[in-house]
Order: structure tokens, then C-alpha cells, then sequence
């Protein structure tokens, strides 16, 4: 008596859940049919996006070929009375955030981690920061807006002098996509490589090709919502690699107006509450803390920009990698911040244990240490110079070299 | 003649009518096989309804096996079944809530009550009534005499308490079928005539009973019809009469003339044997319509002198050794 | 033939009297409710006041607030204590009953070989349920009783009041009850291999280790998703403000794909096996 078909289901369904599995990717890959648009119309589009009230889910994550240090810690648990930890985990780790905006002036961020959460809410002068594992709470007055603008124009008019081309810039959205173009043209092509599916939106994906040997970056997408024009991915890819180096994204998007609730925020009971330095404190201590870090026969000393485009490599005097190595001066890691595309508003002291830690993972090269990821190198030379970029390790020994 | 059972071995017993609806149990060609082994071997089995059929067979020789298959436990390897009005396995749910059974001794939940477990096996069945259920359960208790009991923990019951239980189960609800897999196994004597009156009972209500069994005596007490299993296969089948009078008698003949007497013996057409002693002599009473008595007279007339004249009977026990074979060995 | 066809919940209502009437199984749920008990004693013992940073989650809150021992308990059960006892229940599923021998019984009454797995199934859901409910709920009332209780910090900082986290508790219970049906599911498919229920168990309990060691391991980062562990501690999802349905939905997705897997199996398995037992 045959009765193997009763072993059927026990076949069909995992065929189905795999096509199931492919065919919800392939509809996620499917390309939309849109209105074709130029590159140049794109960035206008970008530039010219209102729709400013929306929530989403946004995943995170990149592949720098740095070591994973998630493993170091429990899963779920990223100290973060360990600055060193949070800032490295916060560059090779995955991440999922729910963001909130509602305008200009109300923003959410959370960054979702296991059993633990970490917010950012702006909310008109206010800013919170909330860590749930520590039961922490930052409060930060923000400056006027209307200061920071004036502050703003002021710095333009300066700018203005230096490029003619930037005279009455920024005006409009569009004039900013116009100028960036114009910026980017030389080293770059940028095209309109068809269309694709985003957070279960059409968008249009907007590539940008480095046309420079030397640079690590090979390309970088964006894609951008066909509907509102609001950029809903960014995919940096290194040269010679498959896999995205670095990806921002919504997986989920909501444009709607978010609940007023999720932007008040008042501390739980029981929570540590510190209030933050405003800007011109932290100007001040930063700059008491360089000086001390200094000997006085050293002239403060600028770091140094080698090359143009994409593969600009800034150099850090000498002198720097010793006091990024013992001291941890805030000023020179602010400006590693700057090349290692750490994300603003992170604590210098944060970057710079980063930095620290990093320099367990130094090779030896020619005349010094280097660290390359697959979109930043780090060269230490001995004579205590910095020099990074996103270009090779040889690169960074030929610059040093000079 | 039935189909299957090799000529050698099977005794022209009974051939059954054709008619399906005659039949409570019908098998064609039942056969499992385990790895190598033909654990059931071309079984072809045919139970009347209303009969209390004796399933008999050595230990080892497929009689457990033939259940599980006729209940769709186990699946036949090939062959058909039908039980009742259906096919089996095909109609399991149509057909089994009319037959109860007893396959391999009683099962229970040992941390339930025995009530208890009567309760979940018969909420197992989607036919019977939650709303009769305790009187069902309660009243099968009484009919195994396991009524004083019926609150102990099932893991305190003797071995008998279980059997009992287990042919409770088989009663819980009117059953047009009994398959009873060596029911008084482990019973007590008042309990094994409990349970041969319980059968009675039952199928004067027309119940068709079908009873395996190892032991020929109770068997012999019960069933009205039989068939018997040996490794596997099955070698006879039909009522006990026709089974015992398929079994040729013997004549032994004590006498000091005994060339007389085997002259006489070989004179009516029987193939006389001696045995050891020289005063004995035996013959099977292979000629048709010869009767002792007739043996008898023919040594009177030749004048041999008789110091002993026996004959024996087909018993019961002889058909099933004939049938089954001497040895003692299980066959594998 | 009896007239009366009932709707056959009989079973289910037998299984589970059955399944609750066993002493082994309020001896896993003592086992379970003795987590929590721990927990709070301990903590209550040896406070200092003093937040370590250390431990499980949300240990340090249980100080201020009682009600924070279901989820520091909860966080302790998931990985171990709760596979543990789902991996006894359903492995016990089939290969217990033919082990005892009962399942011939409950075939030839007839039970029907798809209706007897679904209720067994049925069973080990619902055992599930119970079983991260007595965590939870001890949890709240030893917290309650050894701790002052009050509105409760979400992960984002927020706070709800007693009824509102009471609320969540169930959905708590309710996401870490659909977290373990997958395994549910696994281990009635072992069960139905086997007549050896200790066997089916420790199978059940070893895959549910094996799969969070795999998870724990970032070389096979791309099979995380498809691991029925890997949202097994996302739970904390609905204790954020606005809750994050994420993982409760992709968890619900994955863990029906387990189910339908392993039920499949279960059913080809079951639907031809011999009833040798
Ligand atoms: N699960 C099994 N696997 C392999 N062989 C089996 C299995 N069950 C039974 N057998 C074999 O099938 C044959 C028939 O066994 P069965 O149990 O049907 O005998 P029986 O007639 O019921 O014997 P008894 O009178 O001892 O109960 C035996 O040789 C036995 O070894
Ligand atoms: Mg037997």
C-alpha cells in the first residue's frame, strides 16, 4: 500500500516557504516602472523633498572588514560606561533604529538594541538622550534657531568670498543640487541606474561613481523615493566587493505625521539626569584641554589635506599619534572623527578610546603602522604622524613620505 | 480449499460464500513483512458475523501482527482488508467506532485513575457522547467487576486489574465488533470464566468476537469457529467440528497375535505400525468411512486376540500440533 | 454507529487534563515559578543599593521596582529553563503515549492519526503559554511582595502605569509563548521518530541549545534569520514607547514556517508510521 504521499506536505511546504522567500526578495528587487528622470532632475528632486514629517524603521549596517567586537561583549549588552565599546560597536556593528520626524524641530531617533534601548529626542530648544541600560538621562538646551541662522549666513558670506561660484548659494533646494553636481563632476559620475523597491516604495537609485584610481569607494547609491523625493537608502560599496561596505536604509516607512506623544520626554523616575554643556562650554574645555596637551614649543598645528575628490588624505602633525595613544586629546580625535566619517555629536573622549583600541589592530608597514578597512585606511607613521583617507595603506606610505 | 494456504499443509475445512456482508473480518492475502521476515505471510481470513472465532497460534507466529493490521495500526505490506462494512485501512474512521478491541495486552496512563483512563480513551473517539460518557465508563467497570476500583491509580492495579481494564475499554460503547487479543491473559479463574461468560453474553447480542489465543482449551470452551496461525501463515480455518473431524483417528490394538492382527489391519486397507513393543500395534484410520468398531470386529472374526483395543479421537490439541509443528522453538 | 458526532474538543479538553493532571508537569511549573522566587529573594538578600551593571537584564531595576523580576526571570527562563521544559512536553507528545502503550488505544477508539497530532500540538501550545505565564506572573507578585511597586520605565525611557505594563506583561507572555511554538513543533516531529520519550526530549532541549549557540556565532551570520531562536529575546520590542511590532511580526512569520516545516513532517511521519508499540 503506497502511502508516500503523505510525506508530500513535508516537501511541498518547504519549496514553498523558499519561493515564498525568493519571490518576496525578487519582488523587493523588482524595478519599478517610473518616470525616467536625469541625474540633474533627481537631485533636484532630492533637494526640493518637503515631505519632512515621517517614521520608519532603519536598519544599519557595515562591513568594514574591522573586527567584530559585538563578540567581545554579551549579546545585548554593550556597556556604555565603556566609550571605547559603544563607539566601535556603533561602527561595525548592525543596527536598527526607529526614527520619528516631524519637522525640523521634533525628532526621535531610537536605536533599538536586545533588551536595551538608546534615544535621541529633539523636541523644539530640547534634546534628550536617553540610555535605558544605565537609566541615564541627558538634557541639552538647543541655541535659538534663529541664532543658528544668522550664524549661518554669516558663515556663507565667508565662504562666498573664498568661491565665487557659491555667491548666492544656498538659496533654493535646487541650486544646492546644482552646486553639488558641479562639486562632484570632476572625479565623479553620476548617473540614474534604473529604479527599485524601498521599504516597500518605488524609488529611483541614484549612483555615484568615484572616477578615481586611488579611492577605496567604488560607488555609492542612493535611492531616492519616487513620491516624495526623500533619499530612503544609501549603499556605499568599496572597490572589488560584492557586499555593501556601509548601508543606511528605512525598511519600513511611514509618511505620515508622527503622534505629538513620541516627541515628549520627560525622565523616568529613578534616572540619572545630568544637563549638557551648551556649545560655547564645550568650545571652551575643548580648547583648555588642547593647550594642555600641548608642550608650548609646539605651534598649534593644522592637519594637512593631500590631494582633492575622493581620495583626499588628511595628514595629522606629529605629535598626534602619541597623544591619541596616552592622552586622548579631544582636538585630534575630533579630527580622526572627522576622517573616519564618525557620526557628529559623538563624544571625543568616546572616538578617541576608539582610536586606542584600534591601534591593537595595526599592521607594520613601511615606516609605520597602518590599519586598513575595506573603506578607510589609517597609516601611524613613526615619526608620529597621522595620515587617513579612503585610499590604500600604500597610498597613505607614498603620502607620508613627501 | 481457500486461496493462500498452501495444499500441503491446509485441510479442505470450509469455503466461505462470496457475499462480503457476510463477513465481520475479511482478508486477502494479508501480508507484512518485517526487514526479511513474513511476520504475516498470504493471510486470508474470513470471520462471519455473529461467530466467536478463535484466532489461534504459537507464540511468534502473526497472530498480534494480523490485529494491528486488521485495526490499522500497522500497515499490510500487501494484501486487502475489510472489516465490518469498509476497507481498511481506508474507512478507519467509519469503521472503528464499531469495534472494540484489545491489542497486546491492556495500555494505561498510569498516574490516571482506572475511570479515569477510560474517560480519555473514550474522548479519543469524536462519535461517542460526552454527555453518556460517565455512565458508559461506569458501567463497562461494573462489567469487568473493576467497579470497586474504578477511583485506584491505574499504576496500582494488578496484572489481572489491567487486562480487566483493558477489556473495558473494548466495551465502552455498543460494538458490532469485539477483536480481543488474548483477553484472559494474567487472569485469575473466576476472571477467565468471567470473561468467557462476558463473551457469551456479547455475542448473543450479536456481537461477532474475534479471540486470539495460544491456549487450545479455552478457545475450544468459547469460539465456535477457528483458524490457525502458524509462522505466519495461515493453516486452517473453519468451525471446531469441521477442524476436529478433519483429524483422522487412531486404533491401537494390544495383542499377542500380532502378525493376525497386521495381517487383519492391512486386510481393511490400513498401513498398520509397531512400536517398539511387539505386543503393540497402531494404525491411523486412513480409509473413508471406516469406524473403530468395524477394526474391531474384523480382528474378532479373525480371531486375534485382543488384550487392548483404543481408539482415539482427533483432539483438539493433536489437529493444533499436527498444524503447528512439535517443536518447542519459536519460529523466527 | 453512534448518532451523535460531536465537534471533538473532547480530546482536547482530555489531553489537556491529562497533560495538567500529571505530577510532572506541576513539577516543571514549580520549577519554573522558582526562578522568579529566586531572583527577588536573592536580590533582596544581598541589596546594597548599589546597580552593578552586571547580571541579566533589568536586575538593577528590580530594587526600585518589584515588578521588574518577570522580565529579569523571563531573561534568565528563555535560553534554558523554558526549552528545557517545552522540549519534555513535546517530545513526550507521541513517543510518551507509545511508550505507555496508549497510543493503539487512542488510534483504534479511532482518534484519527492528523486530529491526535494537531491536539497534541494543541497541548504543547497551550503548555507554552502556561509555563512563560507562571514565570511572568510569579514574578509579579514575589516583586510585588518583597519590592515597592510603581509605574514602570519602558526601554525608551517612558513610563507607564501598573495596568499599562500589566498589559504588556501579557503581550510579553504572549510573544515568548509564539517564540517557542517553532520548537513545540520540532519536538512533536521527534516525537513521532521515536517510542523513547526521554530520547524525543533531550533531542527537543539539545536542538533549542544548538540553534542559540549558532546564533551566538557571527561567522554564520546569514543563517541567523532562519534560526527558530533568533528572536527568542526580542521581546524587550514591547517594552519600547511606541512598541515596536518588528520582531513580534517577523518573529510570528518565522516561527509559522517552523510550524509548517516540521508539521509536514510530522504528519508524513505520524500519518505511515506502524503502531508497533
Ligand atoms: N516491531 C517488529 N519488528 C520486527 N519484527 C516483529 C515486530 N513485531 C513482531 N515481529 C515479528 O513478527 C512475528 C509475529 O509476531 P506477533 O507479535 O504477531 O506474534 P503473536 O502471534 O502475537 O505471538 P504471541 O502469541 O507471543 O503474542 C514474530 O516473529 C515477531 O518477531
Ligand atoms: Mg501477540
Amino acid at each position: 500500500m503506497n502511502k508516500n504521499w503523505r510525506w508530500l506536505p513535508a516537501g511541498i511546504v518547504p519549496v514553498v516557504i523558499v519561493t515564498a522567500a525568493v519571490s518576496g526578495s525578487a519582488v523587493a528587487e523588482a524595478q519599478p516602472q517610473l518616470p525616467a528622470k536625469t541625474a540633474q532632475e533627481l537631485l533636484e528632486f532630492v533637494a526640493t523633498s518637503t515631505d519632512d514629517a515621517y517614521s520608519g524603521t532603519v536598519e544599519q549596517s557595515s562591513d568594514l572588514g574591522l573586527p567584530d567586537i559585538s563578540m567581545a561583549t554579551p549579546p545585548g549588552r554593550t556597556s556604555s560606561s565603556d566609550p571605547t565599546s559603544t563607539a566601535l560597536e556603533l561602527l561595525t556593528a548592525d543596527h536598527t533604529a526607529q526614527v520619528y520626524v516631524d519637522g525640523t524641530e521634533k525628532a526621535r531617533v531610537q536605536v533599538l538594541d536586545q533588551l536595551a534601548q538608546r534615544d535621541v529626542v529633539i523636541n523644539g530648544n530640547d534634546a534628550w538622550y536617553y540610555d535605558s541600560e544605565s537609566n541615564e538621562a541627558t538634557h541639552a538646551a538647543l541655541p535659538d534657531k534663529d541664532a543658528v541662522k544668522a550664524d549661518l549666513e554669516a558663515k556663507l558670506q565667508e565662504k562666498a568670498a573664498e568661491h565665487p561660484e557659491l555667491l548666492n548659494l544656498p538659496r533654493t533646494p535646487a541650486e544646492v543640487a546644482e552646486v553639488f553636481l558641479a562639486r562632484i563632476d570632476p572625479s565623479t559620475e553620476v548617473q540614474v541606474e534604473g529604479t527599485s523597491r524601498v521599504a516597500g516604495r518605488s524609488a529611483y537609485e541614484l549612483v555615484l561613481t568615484p572616477e578615481d584610481d586611488a579611492t577605496l569607494i567604488g560607488s555609492i547609491s542612493v535611492s531616492v523615493d519616487s513620491e516624495t523625493g526623500v533619499p530612503l537608502n544609501v549603499t556605499v560599496l568599496a572597490k572589488g566587493q560584492e557586499e555593501a561596505a556601509f548601508s543606511a536604509g528605512f525598511s519600513a516607512v511611514d509618511f505620515s505625521t508622527p503622534d505629538a506623544d513620541v516627541f515628549a520626554f520627560t525622565p523616568p523616575a529613578g534616572a540619572t539626569v545630568t544637563e549638557a554643556p551648551t556649545a560655547d562650554e564645550v568650545k571652551a574645555e575643548l580648547e583648555a584641554k588642547q593647550d594642555l596637551a600641548r608642550t608650548p614649543a609646539e605651534a598649534p598645528q593644522q592637519p594637512t589635506v593631500i590631494g582633492e575628490g575622493w581620495s583626499t588624505i588628511v595628514e595629522l602633525p606629529a605629535g598626534t599619534a602619541a597623544g591619541l595613544g596616552l592622552d586622548a586629546a579631544a582636538g585630534n580625535a575630533a579630527g580622526m572623527g572627522d576622517i573616519m566619517e564618525i557620526k557628529p555629536g559623538m563624544d571625543p573622549e568616546e572616538v578617541a578610546g576608539a582610536q586606542a583600541l584600534l591601534e591593537q589592530a595595526l599592521t607594520d608597514v613601511d615606516g609605520g603602522k597602518a590599519l586598513q578597512t575595506s573603506l578607510v585606511s589609517v597609516l601611524v607613521t613613526d615619526d608620529g604622524r597621522i595620515l587617513a583617507g579612503a585610499v590604500g595603506v600604500d597610498q597613505l606610505v607614498a603620502a607620508s613620505r613627501q | 480449499m481457500i486461496a493462500g494456504v498452501p495444499a500441503e499443509s491446509a485441510q479442505a475445512v470450509r469455503t466461505p460464500p462470496v457475499s462480503a456482508r457476510e463477513f465481520a473480518i475479511e482478508t486477502r492475502g494479508l501480508t507484512k513483512v518485517f526487514g526479511r521476515q513474513r511476520a504475516v505471510d498470504g493471510v486470508d481470513l474470513a470471520v462471519p458475523r455473529g461467530t466467536v472465532f478463535g484466532f489461534l497460534g504459537p507464540n511468534g507466529s502473526g497472530k498480534t501482527t494480523t490485529i494491528r493490521m486488521l485495526l490499522g495500526l500497522a500497515a499490510a505490506t500487501s494484501g486487502e482488508i475489510r472489516l465490518l462494512d469498509g476497507a481498511m485501512p481506508k474507512d478507519t474512521r467509519s469503521v472503528l467506532p464499531r469495534v472494540g478491541a484489545l491489542v497486546e495486552g491492556p495500555a494505561i496512563y498510569p498516574f490516571l485513575s482506572g475511570r479515569a483512563n477510560l474517560q480519555r480513551f473514550d474522548a479519543a473517539d469524536r462519535h461517542t457522547s460526552p454527555a453518556t460518557r460517565n455512565a458508559r465508563v461506569d458501567a463497562a467497570l461494573e462489567r469487568v467487576g473493576l467497579g470497586h476500583a474504578a477511583k485506584k491509580r491505574a499504576h496500582a492495579y494488578s496484572l489481572g486489574m489491567k487486562q480487566r481494564l483493558g477489556i473495558a475499554n473494548a466495551l465502552l460503547a455498543p460494538r458490532d465488533l469485539l477483536i480481543l487479543d488474548e483477553p484472559t491473559n494474567g487472569l485469575d479463574p473466576q476472571g477467565t470464566r468471567e470473561v468467557r461468560n462476558l463473551i457469551r453474553s456479547l455475542s448473543d447480542d450479536g456481537t461477532t468476537i474475534f479471540v486470539s489465543s495460544h491456549l487450545l482449551a479455552e478457545v475450544e470452551q468459547m469460539c465456535t469457529m477457528i483458524a490457525v496461525m502458524s509462522a505466519g501463515r495461515l493453516v486452517a480455518q473453519g468451525t471446531l467440528d469441521e477442524l476436529r473431524s478433519a483429524g483422522t483417528a487412531r486404533v491401537r490394538i494390544t495383542t499377542p497375535d500380532h502378525a493376525d492382527a497386521h495381517h487383519v489391519l492391512a486386510g481393511l486397507g490400513l498401513v498398520p505400525e509397531i512400536h517398539g513393543r511387539d505386543d503393540v500395534i497402531t494404525a491411523e484410520l486412513s480409509v473413508p468411512g471406516l469406524q473403530p468398531e468395524t477394526v474391531n470386529a474384523a480382528l474378532v472374526r479373525a480371531d486375534v486376540r485382543v488384550r487392548g483395543f483404543e481408539a482415539s479421537g482427533a483432539s483438539l490439541e493433536d489437529r493444533f500440533v499436527a498444524l503447528t509443528g512439535e517443536g518447542f522453538d519459536v519460529a523466527g | 454507529m453512534p448518532a451523535d458526532v460531536s465537534l471533538g474538543l473532547t480530546l482536547v479538553v482530555s489531553e489537556i487534563t491529562v497533560l495538567f493532571r500529571r505530577l510532572r508537569t506541576w513539577a516543571m511549573i514549580g520549577a519554573l515559578a522558582l526562578i522568579p522566587i529566586l531572583i527577588a529573594v536573592v536580590v533582596r538578600v544581598s541589596s546594597d543599593g548599589s546597580a552593578s551593571g552586571r547580571g541579566p537584564a533589568f536586575l538593577d531595576s528590580i530594587t526600585q521596582n518589584g515588578l521588574f523580576v518577570s522580565l529579569t526571570a523571563l531573561t534568565v527562563a528563555i535560553p534554558l529553563f523554558l526549552p528545557l521544559t517545552i522540549g519534555v512536553v513535546a517530545g513526550d507528545t507521541i513517543a510518551g503515549e507509545a511508550n505507555l502503550g496508549t497510543l493503539r488505544y487512542l488510534l483504534v477508539a479511532p482518534a484519527g492519526r492528523v486530529r491526535l497530532l494537531l491536539v497534541k500540538y494543541a497541548g504543547a501550545a497551550l503548555f507554552c503559554f502556561v509555563a512563560t505565564l507562571t514565570v511572568v506572573v510569579t514574578g509579579a507578585i514575589i516583586g510585588a511582595l518583597l519590592f515597592p511597586v510603581g509605574p514602570v520605565t519602558l526601554l525608551s525611557g517612558d513610563t507607564v502605569g501598573i495596568v499599562g505594563y500589566f498589559g504588556r506583561l501579557l503581550l510579553l507572555a504572549l510573544y515568548v509563548t509564539v517564540s517557542l511554538l517553532g520548537l513545540s513543533a520540532i519536538g512533536l516531529f521527534i516525537s513521532t521518530l521515536t517510542t523513547i520519550p526521554v530520547g524525543a526530549m533531550a533531542a527537543t532541549a539539545a536542538l533549542a541549545a544548538v540553534s542559540q549557540i549558532l546564533g551566538a556565532l557571527p561567522q554564520l551570520e546569514w543563517l541567523h534569520p532562519w534560526l527558530f531562536t533568533n528572536y527568542w529575546l526580542g521581546f524587550g520590542d514591547l517594552l519600547r514607547q511606541p512598541i515596536v511590532w518588528n520582531s513580534f511580526a517577523d518573529n510570528a512569520l518565522l516561527q509559522s514556517g517552523y510550524i509548517a516545516v516540521f508539521g509536514a513532517l510530522a504528519y508524513g511521519r505520524f500519518s505511515t508510521k506502524d503502531i508497533l508499540s
